[in-house]
């Protein structure tokens, strides 16, 4: 069987519950009705499946969710903001709190509202980087989800200040689950900053079910940052995927530190010439956490490039895996593509499980992968204790910096600071 | 297309040189597969009763099994019904004693094919236990290896006269439940090569058995066993030629090796079997199954292939290394051209500790062809200090061919050290210019350049073998650079 079966929460009934919502829009509609006939049909994947092959779901259908909250939690914004300055929509519990949000003063060309109020605007990008019937969370997704944000870029508009989203499970309801959708439209020429966090306080044992679908007209530009924070109880299920058109640049940096099971699926199409897109990710598991990353890069047509760089450092019992796709389609000649994950094993009874892949159908290309899987390098800790630093600080520093140089690739300095204030903490050992 | 490319082109319409068809009565089982088609090869063999138990068994078992998608290539569905699974050539009372009783017709195409198995074996140091079809037809140097206790046979012999060493070996490395064509090999193989080298010996020459598909329509089912005891070596060499026929032919070999203490074992192919014409028709299908068990400590085994035939090619010889201080080594190039489709790859599974593993592998497509290279390499929660390093590197040609790396990791140890890496290019105009400007064709270029990227492989295989396999890289290369 590649499907698993035994899901004890009713998800399809909550989705009837939900259709009062969708009843004026008409092709939000369909697409609900024809998710609910693929999740009754497929549900969710089994590890059989070779995209779930070392990501197991039973726990997750064992769970019993809540979608229903009497009222949201509380969530110190403060503490989770990384940049001062910037358009902000906070989503506490699956509802917007407009009080935590700050979406005063957009400039011309530039919308940013809660999925629920532009229901007719965005639904017109509806699942249109998402395939319904891919084995994992997209039917489920789209029959669920009720909340979002929805971003457009007018043409020619350089958005002045980073746009961030920030959604958080309280914990303050038991298995809370929630599902959202994020549409993030640039216009031709246009430019902007979007950084998403998912956190949770502590005790949040619940369900995050996010798809984040962008699209990129003809020389757009979007720096797109993902932290994800939550709870070591929680359930992550992510996508963020993009159709990219000529000369478009897409610079997604994906960061996992929470959930007990996180997925994250990262996609771009390079349809048009010359576009590129960087993928960088960085994960630190530890305790019993579960982190996969799934990217897939399709090159399909000609003169397009991509780089991507993922790591990650394992601590105690935790499991990583990682599936990096890369299609060179036929006739995408002068392809360029560059991918690296490495993984660092800081103890016994940490596994990681890496698949860097490559099918490629045009010759004229450069591609290139590697993987590694290693330790901290003895020499290197020899040094550090050669110089007086004690054998826990010299690991930990040496830790940080090979975590760091993902970080150091994000261009927003503000930004760069703020996450790095929170890979020390969350580091194993407690950072340098 | 360029110039160039129509050029290139025209010569890689070259017909494939190995083609011929010999015309030798063959005494053939009908086609079909039944539990009663496994006790007549049985009874055929004049197998104990153990053996057929062991088959049946394997039978029995495949016949619940599905037939795996997995891999990245495409073919209509095998009728299983529709193979003979018993070919021999015709059986002189006694058969042969030595070459002169061996059938001329055979020696002929021997002969053509290069095999040296006359005067030439003998100046070469090559014994070979050649299998025509089904059954061995000659054995030199039998008696040489046996003063040092080696065992050099075909399998079926083995049956008779060591059960005990088949009892304990067969099924071992590759139980008959592995997978759907490992078990139905176990339920009909018909024969192979055994090896067996005593403690302590070094074994004089390379072992080498040339297979040879001839009879229409006969599904190939080798077996081959090979087990190095304590502090002994082997280097063994297979290689294979098809003759041209219309209708795809399945081979599903399986071989087994087993490396006891300190023991060493080479093990090298070159495989170039009827890869179908330029539209895909016709050609072998090659799904094999081979593994090593690396069991004793310090213990170490070495793939070399070579793989330039076989329309279809579906193989990843794996090592088990289970020994302390054991080591692992897979060096592999895989040509596909015209309308061939290669899943090729290997495992290394590490369980021991300190152990080793190497993979370079090296693909190259031409035509419309696919070349896949899927690999495993699982470091166990008890194997400290484990070490891999892996090159896949694929070289395309024409802008119609695909090359694929689907390379699995799995670490479950934190002192593994483990190291992946791939590329993929094509072979440049700065080159191909450089070379042609300095006096060499087209051709010559393409094959010295293809020859270079594929030297950390060539120079791991035997002396007669490396010139062989350079031969038949430019023979199946020629003129597919776009």
């Amino acid at each position: 069987m590649k499907v698993l079966t035994d899901i004890h929460t009713d998800f399809a009934a909550v989705a009837n519950s939900r259709d009062v919502m969708v009843a004026d829009n008409a092709h939000w509609k369909t697409l609900r009705q024809q998710a609910k006939e693929q999740f009754e049909r497929n549900g969710l994947p089994g590890r059989k499946e070779e995209d779930w092959k070392y990501t197991s779901l039973w726990s997750l259908g064992q769970e019993q969710f809540v979608h229903q909250v009497s009222q949201p939690g509380y969530a110190d914004i403060h503490e989770l903001k990384l940049v001062e300055d910037a358009y902000r929509l906070v989503i506490v519990d699956g509802r917007v709190d407009l009080t935590a949000s700050y979406l005063d003063g957009l400039p011309e060309g530039l919308t940013v509202t809660p999925f629920s109020q532009s229901i007719d605007r965005a639904s017109e990008f509806l699942n249109q980087q998402v395939n319904l019937e891919k084995p994992g969370f997209n039917a489920m997704n789209t029959m669920l989800m009720n909340e979002g944000i929805f971003i457009e870029v007018a043409a020619n508009t350089k958005v002045d200040k980073p746009i961030e989203l920030i959604v958080v499970n309280s914990g303050h309801t038991a298995h809370y689950a929630m599902h959202l959708r994020n549409v993030i439209v640039l216009g031709k020429d246009s430019q902007a900053t979007f950084i998403e966090t998912y956190a949770g306080n502590n005790q949040a044992n619940g369900l995050t079910d996010v798809i984040t679908e962008i699209s990129l007209a003809d020389k757009a530009e979007l720096f797109h940052y993902k932290l994800q924070r939550e709870s070591l109880d929680h359930y992550h299920v992510a996508t963020m995927a993009a159709s990219q058109a000529a000369d478009s640049q897409w610079h997604n940096t994906n960061i996992s530190l929470g959930g007990k099971l996180a997925r994250n699926d990262v996609h771009s199409q390079l349809l048009g010439e010359q576009s590129h897109v960087t993928m960088n990710g960085l994960y630190l598991v530890t305790g019993e956490q579960h982190i996969d990353n799934h990217t897939r890069i399709d090159h399909a047509v000609p003169n397009t490039t991509s780089e991507e760089v993922y790591k990650g450092v394992l601590d105690e019992q935790s499991h990583a895996v990682f599936n990096g796709k890369v299609i060179v389609h036929k006739d995408a000649q002068k392809t360029d593509a560059n991918q690296s994950n490495r993984n660092l094993l800081l103890s016994r009874g940490c596994e990681i499980d890496t698949k860097p892949e490559m099918e490629i159908y045009a010759d004229d290309v450069k591609c290139g992968h590697g993987s590694a899987v290693g330790q901290i390098n003895e020499d290197q800790l020899f040094f550090l204790r050669a110089r007086g630093l004690d054998e826990v600080s010299a690991r930990s520093l040496l830790t940080f910096a090979f975590a760091v140089d993902v970080i150091e690739r994000i261009s927003n300095e503000e930004l760069k600071q703020s996450i790095t204030g929170v890979i020390e903490k969350r580091l194993p050992r407690g950072g340098a | 297309m360029n110039d160039q490319t129509q050029q290139l082109e025209a010569i890689t319409q070259k017909e494939y040189k190995a083609g011929f068809f010999t015309d030798i009565e063959s005494d053939s089982l009908p086609p079909g597969l039944s539990e009663d088609v496994v006790r007549q090869i049985s009874l055929i063999k004049g197998e104990p009763e153990f053996m057929l138990e062991w088959r049946l068994k394997a039978y029995r078992h495949w016949l619940t099994m599905e037939t795996p998608e997995w891999a990245h290539v495409h073919y209509p569905e095998i009728d299983y019904q529709a193979v003979s699974y018993y070919s021999a050539p015709k059986k002189k009372t006694d058969g042969p004693k030595s070459l002169d009783e061996v059938d001329p017709e055979l020696l002929r195409t021997y002969e053509k094919l290069g095999v040296p198995l006359d005067e030439r074996a003998r100046l070469a140091g090559v014994a070979v236990d050649a299998v025509f079809d089904s059954v061995s037809v000659s054995n030199t140097f039998k008696d040489k290896l046996a003063e040092q206790g080696i065992l050099f046979m075909p399998i079926s012999e083995a049956i008779q006269e060591h059960p005990e060493l088949i009892k304990k070996y067969l099924g071992s490395v590759v139980p008959q439940k592995d997978n759907y064509y490992a078990a139905l090999n176990s339920a009909v193989f018909t024969d192979g090569s055994f090896v067996y080298i005593p403690k302590g010996v070094r074994c004089p020459m390379e072992l080498s058995t040339y297979f040879r598909i001839n009879a229409a329509n006969t599904g190939q089912f080798e077996r081959t066993l090979i087990i190095a005891d304590d502090d002994s070596y082997v280097s063994y060499l297979e290689g294979c030629t098809a003759p041209m026929r219309d209708e795809n032919q399945l081979h599903a070999a399986v071989v087994e090796l087993v490396a006891m203490d300190r023991a060493e074992i080479k093990y090298s192919t070159v495989q170039n079997w009827y890869p179908g014409d330029e539209n895909g028709k016709g050609g072998i299908y090659n799904f094999v199954t081979k593994r090593a068990a690396c069991r004793g400590e310090s213990s170490k085994v070495s793939w070399t292939q070579v793989e330039t035939g076989s329309a279809i090619t579906w193989k990843y010889p794996s090592v088990v290394l289970q020994g302390d201080n054991s080591i692992g080594e897979f060096y592999s190039v895989a040509v596909t051209n015209n309308m061939q489709q290669a899943d090729t790859g290997t495992k290394m599974i590490h369980l021991g500790k300190n152990t080793s593993s190497t993979i370079i592998s090296k693909g190259i497509s031409a035509g419309r062809s696919s070349n896949a290279y899927r690999g495993l390499v699982r470091i166990g929660p008890n194997a400290e200090n484990a070490r891999n390093y892996t090159e896949c590197d694929s070289l395309l040609m024409g802008d119609k061919c695909a090359a694929h790396t689907f390379p699995y990791i799995e670490v479950k140890n934190p002192t593994a050290q483990v190291e992946h890496e791939a590329s993929t290019s094509k072979i440049s105009e700065d080159q191909l210019f450089y070379c042609k400007q300095r006096g060499l064709d087209v051709e010559d270029s393409v094959s010295m350049i293809v020859n270079g990227f594929c030297k950390q492989v060539i120079r791991e295989l035997p002396m007669e073998f490396a010139v062989e396999a350079q031969n038949l890289l430019g023979l199946s290369l020629e003129g597919s650079v776009g």
